[in-house]
């Protein structure tokens, strides 16, 4: 954060005062940046074949099978890893719980930057990006479409995020009047964005609804929506758990010690939150199980893997926050946060790719490049976000 | 005399109804584990 600038007002002097900001400080030889680098270069040349010579040449895509990881683990998975902005916002603003406040501008900003980085790699993915357009700006509108409203929400949640993380943009521009003005935005924007989240979430499991003779029967269900929407919600606090703990190593120095001590009370109550919102999904998922009659679906390969999710991945996380709360282990709530983000990774994974055509002799499976991209895409959003937090007020307010 | 009948607990949605009940009970039980006793929070309030 850049104190020296007194106010940013004129053209020019914001001219200086980005460039100033945009210098890149702190060491360079950091194992992050020795790692990410490369691949993030790696990465761009592979987009540079995928855009001239086609997804083929760079993607296992098919005919038969159209989505791949990176829709499967950037747009499907990343958008529910994004849910804590929508749950976190509720809590403070709306339930009116001022004790997560100090959490609100990191996970808006996380959730704006998976927004951006996720959502954008859905061009990544469709074989005519241009068209990506269509649906904005009235181009052969698919009213009827679950993707209609999956763009549209997408863009407007997007702003509505942006605008919930603009006071913080004001203050590092110093510019007071126009922090006063948004901050006065924000609880509207807030309720559209919850309103928006909850029907964006679940529409992504709505869209799975018509695939239903391709996906395995232990993973489609016609109330996936809700499976989707119930999900995002525990994913989301468990990021903001997990995510949290390496902000509060990693950027150590802009954290004021009285926030360190307050960031593991809030972990407690994050902890519970997820506990009871993880045994509300496995019973869902349990319910559903028994009344579909899925009871000789079980005993094979399929059905293993249905319960290492469900039991491996929902429960026994469920069970770890639980505990981890009652006996104020942080300890044994940050592996269960780990374990219940695998566990909503693997499920979206398993919905989009991994059960997806699992009657097919062949089965897809990510070429590497594939994998180098996904990983690009989210170095690229840690690069943004680690310049974002060194030098805006995300953290702490002067005001 | 009326000859037995086997319900089926599967067609009769008994165990959907069962597994509600259970999930209400245990339910329950979850939001006392995660609520401090009244104890702890006197002390926390002293």
């Amino acid at each position: 954060m850049n104190n020296n600038v007194a106010v940013v007002g004129s053209f020019g002097q914001f001219y200086k005062f980005l460039l100033q900001e945009l210098k890149p400080r702190g060491p360079w030889l950091t194992p992050f940046n020795i790692i990410s680098i490369p691949v993030i270069l790696t990465g761009l040349v592979i987009l540079y074949f995928r855009f001239v010579y086609g997804l083929g040449s760079v993607t296992n895509l098919s005919q038969e099978t159209a989505w791949g990881l990176w829709l499967g683990f950037d747009v499907i998975t990343g958008v529910a890893l994004a849910g804590g902005a929508y749950v976190i916002t509720f809590v403070v603003y709306v339930m009116k719980v001022e004790k997560y406040q100090s959490i609100v501008r990191i996970t808006v900003l996380n959730g704006f930057l998976a927004y951006a980085f996720y959502g954008g790699a859905l061009l990544l993915d469709v074989g005519r990006p241009w068209n990506g357009l269509n649906p904005y700006i009235g181009n052969s509108f698919g009213f009827s479409s679950v993707l209609f409203l999956i763009c549209w929400h997408f863009l407007l949640y997007m702003f509505a995020q942006f605008l919930e993380f603009s006071p913080v943009i004001a203050e590092w521009l110093h510019w007071e009047k126009a922090q006063r003005i948004l901050k006065k935005l924000t609880l509207g924007t807030v309720i559209l964005g919850i309103t928006l989240s909850i029907l964006h979430q679940s529409g992504l499991g709505a869209l799975f609804l018509m695939a239903k003779p391709k996906i395995h029967p232990l993973w489609w269900s016609e109330f996936m929506p809700i499976l989707f929407f119930v999900s995002s919600i525990y994913a989301g606090l468990a990021m903001i758990i997990f995510e949290g703990t390496i902000s509060h190593r990693v950027f150590k120095a802009l954290i004021n010690p009285k926030s360190h001590h307050s960031f593991d009370d809030m972990v407690f109550g994050l902890a519970k939150g997820a506990a009871i919102t993880m045994f509300v999904y496995y019973f869902f998922k349990a319910l559903l199980f028994i009344h579909d009659k899925q009871w000789d679906m079980i005993n094979d390969g399929w059905g293993y893997w249905y319960l290492v999710e469900v039991i491996g991945f929902v429960l026994i996380p469920a069970l770890m926050f639980a505990f981890g709360f009652r006996n104020r282990s942080l300890k044994i709530i940050k592996v269960a946060s780990v374990m219940a983000l695998f566990g909503v990774i693997l499920n979206r994974l398993n919905v989009s790719v991994i059960t997806f055509n699992w009657f097919a002799d062949v089965h897809y499976y990510p070429s590497w490049q594939e994998i180098v991209v996904t990983l690009m895409v989210i170095f690229a959003e840690v690069w943004v976000f680690r310049w974002v937090v060194t030098r805006m007020p995300v953290f702490s307010s002067n005001h | 005399m009326d000859s037995f009948t086997y319900v089926n607990i599967f067609e009769t949605k008994g165990l959907e109804y069962l597994l509600l009940l259970s999930f209400w009970v245990l339910f329950a039980y979850l939001i006392r584990y995660l609520s401090p006793s009244v104890e702890k929070r006197k002390d926390s309030h002293k």
